[in-house]
């Protein structure tokens, strides 16, 4: 099967009813998307399909042929000499401190980036209800939002040195 | 940005080169007791345990439990030779080995400022490695909040004798005297003529003959000159976190590996009986089956054959008895088998009786970790030499573990920890390590473990349940007279000691953790009861802290109440301004009700309420702002003000942090988190039984940090998690008048208690 990661195509030994997070896991080596429940609660292996936000475990390869996928490697840019360009949504998050052990922030920021994508200038109500199916077990929440609302504002003001979502 | 070291491929991940210094290693340390990095020194028990015959064993209990309340800092052996802890780069930068691993709490970053602070080289030159097991420096587990507070000393003097090492031989080189000599960029330079200068690398290189370690201690710089320490440097780790390139143990990778899955127990008391192959053996992908006695497995190309395989062996239990939640309950309660007291001031046991006295009981359930990233370990097993890459917080009882299971020498062994997706206690003990090395042996090749969430929340250990029985008197003027605390809770600690521990310290100073009385009362008594629950419970944030807080300073609120006192000033006029600990808890209060304008009336519909703890000498005290929905019974944590003195602070925002995710966690303890048992297997198996606050429920945090002033820094991961779940409680009962003595406040027990309750004051528990 052939797919579509990060703007790169991948042929990949596993069949159509395998779930996308173990393939880009373990047959891809794309570690960035993590396993936290399996059962599409807690929304760590969140990566972008078509742009949507989809929880990678419960997704069978079916269901993405054909399909842009968006991971996490996928998210930070490089300038012509190599160097990283974080997302707006990274740079916020190291600017605020957010994370603690970071297991889940791949999920976070994914999920976050299709947000902002849809609701470019959010309210606090938008962002709670957004990331409010994320698991944090670390407890980041308050920073999560934080740093969430202020990449909003560099993204919508085009002021942020990282790439466009 | 500062500067980060994105770990290298997993395969090599965290793996140490040789010295590039080429310098001896001459210290040998010998291995250090498993209880030191819990809390405990190893040396003050060994004193209690040797003190048996002259003083008795009540005495010893005594002593143990009062010297967990002074938080004595681990003594513990740590390496004197710099050289164990530094390695000059090729480029004339410095990495730091730590042995210490970083799951969330920003130990490294840290440690690593201690250390830049006493070496004076600039932050972006210094550099952190996790040490291996191959690098034994001292110190082998990451818990307890102890990390800093045993480090301090022995790090800054490592650096600062490194530093001085290195300027010794600057000199050597430079033919300058070494007082000339001042550390600049990468290198040392005269202090008159910047131009004489020698970079570390090439001075390292020139070095002719041992490294001399100098007898008198090198001079350590004096608190109030720090530049270093006391600033919210930023982590270290977190570009390679947010990028997706950060390896933890699920992310462990080798070539040629394959994926290991383990037939798991159908309930608490399962034991197995008998196993086959089954069909498993002739599955789609599949490489080895394992059918030991007591373990049986699979080996096969991915992790989905794996399993699947793994569910066709033909595997026979003996399901054991078929444990209820309330015959668990039953057995959690205090009086049942011997009581220890563990505090013993004046005659609290006469004064308190049922005339007089006020009394409540409260209860704490079953609780787990939850940690995002499950269990799992990367092992490569070969006949000489075994390496296993795991997320760990015991590196050095992992490779016990690993040589023990495998039959063969710790010396060919040797642990790898990664980045670690939560730790909370449970990851104290890797038992996907072991699994993935019985696996890899068996097959051949290396083999990754990694469990289910199913597995990770069915086969773990527990936060214990507990049950207390609280009693005091008051004097006419309001003030406690006596006070007792009855507390009985499955084993902490005693879970992972020979048997024989147990016996002799009688209570488990894990469970009894918090659960002193730290008021200034005249006659006041702890007492412990060690309760043997079917289901396996352990280490998790804060030991008994969490429950211990929540009784005592519920029922504390209960008696000010009683007293018809303030619960703030109730509080302060029962804590000691001559006994630098109490002073410390007041001052705390002091400031999280300043922050929270306890003084002014809470918005319409919410109330305050305020609670306190005094754990590992760390002093916190929050206030809690609540409103409940009347109709649902729904509570709702708005906001909570945190102060925390633990000493000293190396990193004022890391610290904050700490406070955050402590308030997160109580919040979910208090309100939500609950593990049931029924026909004998553990209900919740995943996150829909067992769900985590989110940022729905999240409330917002201030936290405002104090110091001791006496330069002595204390642990900040644990101690914030006690008084959350009583403050919440605490405001539930100014606001409505219920007062919830059980864990979780979830709305069915409000409602219950509201209809139920006339008298609060009176009410029997929840």
């Amino acid at each position: 099967m052939r797919l579509d990661i990060n703007g790169e195509t991948h042929d990949v030994a596993a069949g159509a009813g395998e779930l996308l997070l173990w393939v880009l896991r373990d047959e891809l080596g794309m570690i960035g998307t993590r396993f936290g429940c399996g059962a599409g609660i807690c929304g760590a292996c969140t990566v972008h399909v078509d742009g949507v936000a989809t929880r990678s475990c419960l997704t069978p390869l079916a269901l993405v042929e054909g399909k842009q996928i968006r991971t996490i490697e996928g998210m930070a840019t490089a300038n012509a000499d190599g160097s990283l360009v974080l997302h707006p949504l990274q740079q916020a998050f190291i600017d605020d401190q957010v994370p603690q052990c970071a297991w889940c922030m791949s999920g976070q920021l994914m999920t976050a980036a299709a947000f902002l994508v849809q609701y470019p200038t959010p309210t606090e109500d938008e962002i709670v209800e957004a990331m409010g199916n994320n698991y944090c077990r670390c407890g980041c929440y308050t920073r999560i939002k934080r740093a969430v609302a202020k990449a909003a504002v560099h993204m919508a003001a085009g002021t942020q040195q990282g790439a466009p979502a | 940005m500062t500067n980060q070291r994105i770990p290298a491929p997993p395969a090599s991940a965290a793996s140490e080169q040789s010295s590039q210094s080429g310098a001896k290693r001459r210290w040998r340390p010998t291995r250090r007791g498993f209880l030191i990095g819990l809390g405990v020194t190893g040396v003050g028990l060994a004193l209690g345990i040797g003190a048996v015959a002259t003083v008795g064993i009540p005495y010893v209990r005594l002593r143990v439990a009062g010297m967990l309340d002074g938080a004595e800092a681990p003594a513990g052996e740590m390496p004197t030779d710099p050289w164990a802890w530094f390695e000059v780069l090729p480029d004339s930068r410095v990495r730091l080995y730590l042995a210490k691993v970083e799951m969330g709490q920003g130990i490294h970053t840290a440690l690593s400022q201690i250390v830049v602070e006493e070496l004076g080289v600039a932050w972006d030159d210094l550099e952190v490695a996790q040490a291996t097991t191959a690098r034994d420096l001292g110190g082998g587990q990451t818990g307890g909040s102890n990390s800093v507070s045993s480090l301090f000393a022995p790090l800054r003097q490592a650096a600062a004798t490194f530093g001085e090492m290195l300027r010794a031989e600057a000199a050597t080189q430079l033919g300058l005297p070494a007082t000339s000599l001042v550390i600049a960029g990468r290198g040392f330079a005269a202090v008159e003529d910047p131009a004489r200068r020698i970079d570390l690398a090439p001075l390292v290189a020139a070095k002719t003959g041992e490294w001399e370690v100098s007898k008198e201690p090198a001079p350590l710089k004096a608190p109030g000159n720090f530049q270093v320490i006391g600033q919210s440097l930023p982590r270290r780790d977190f570009v390679a976190k947010l990028t997706g390139q950060a390896v933890y143990g699920y992310d462990a990778r080798l070539e040629g590996m394959k994926y290991g899955a383990v037939v798991r127990p159908p309930t608490i008391a399962a034991t197995l009986k008998s196993v086959r192959p089954g069909n498993a053996a002739t599955m789609a992908g599949v490489h080895t089956v394992v059918t030991d006695k007591d373990f049986a497995g699979v080996v096969a190309d991915t992790r989905a054959q794996a399993r699947a395989a793994a569910d066709q062996m033909e595997v026979e239990w003996d399901a054991g008895y078929p444990w209820q939640q309330a015959e668990l309950e039953a057995i959690v309660t205090v009086g049942n088998g011997e009581g220890i007291p563990i505090q013993t001031e004046g005659e609290a046991g006469k004064l308190l009786d049922e005339q007089t006295s006020l009394s409540a009981e409260y209860r704490s359930p079953f609780a787990v970790h939850a940690h995002l990233e499950a269990q799992a370990a990367l092992a490569d097993v070969k006949p000489d030499r075994v390496r296993v890459w795991c997320s760990t917080q015991s590196a050095s009882l992992e490779r016990q573990s690993v040589a023990k299971v495998l039959g063969v020498k710790e010396e060919i062994v040797e642990v790898i920890p990664t980045y670690l997706g939560g730790g909370f206690g449970r990851k104290l003990n890797t038992e996907a390590a072991t699994e993935a090395a019985r696996l890899s042996q068996a097959a051949g090749v290396p083999v990754h473990v990694g469990w289910t969430r199913v597995e990770d929340m069915r086969n773990g250990y527990f936060r214990p349940a507990t049950h207390h029985q609280l009693s005091a008197r008051l004097d006419d003027a309001g003030m406690l007279v006596a006070f007792e605390h009855r507390q009985a809770s499955g084993d902490v600690a005693f879970s992972f000691f020979p048997e024989v521990a147990g016996a002799l310290l009688g209570a488990d100073f894990g469970a009894y953790r918090g659960a002193t009385i730290r008021y200034a009362v005249p006659n006041k008594r702890t007492i412990a009861w060690r309760s043997k629950v079917p289901v396996r419970t352990g280490w998790w944030r804060g030991l008994g802290l969490l429950a211990n807080t929540f009784a005592l300073e519920s029922f504390v609120d209960e008696l000010a109440h009683a007293a018809g006192a303030d619960p703030l000033a109730f509080r302060i006029q029962h804590l000691d301004d001559t006994i630098p600990a109490q002073q410390r808890v007041k001052a705390v209060l002091q400031a999280a009700a300043q922050l929270a304008r306890w003084d002014t009336p809470a918005p319409e519909g919410r109330a305050r309420g305020i609670a306190c703890c005094l754990d590992v000498d760390t002093a916190v005290a929050m206030v809690a702002e609540v409103s409940v929905d009347r109709a649902t019974g729904q509570i709702r944590v708005h906001h909570v003000s945190a102060a925390m003195d633990p000493g000293l602070v190396i990193n004022p925002d890391g610290a904050r942090a700490q406070v955050e995710g402590n308030v997160m966690w109580g919040v979910g303890s208090a309100l939500i988190e609950e593990v049931t048992i029924k026909d004998g297997q553990i209900e919740p198996g995943n996150f829909d039984r067992y769900p985590l606050l989110t940022m729905k429920e999240a409330p917002s945090v201030d936290v405002v940090l104090l110091e001791a002033g006496d330069g002595k820094p204390r642990g900040v991961g644990e101690p914030p998690i006690g008084p959350v779940a009583a403050a919440i409680g605490n405001a539930v009962f100014a606001l409505t008048g219920v007062r919830l003595r059980q864990l979780p406040m979830n709305a069915a027990r409000f409602m219950r208690q509201a209809s139920s309750v006339t008298s609060a004051a009176q009410a029997a528990p929840a």
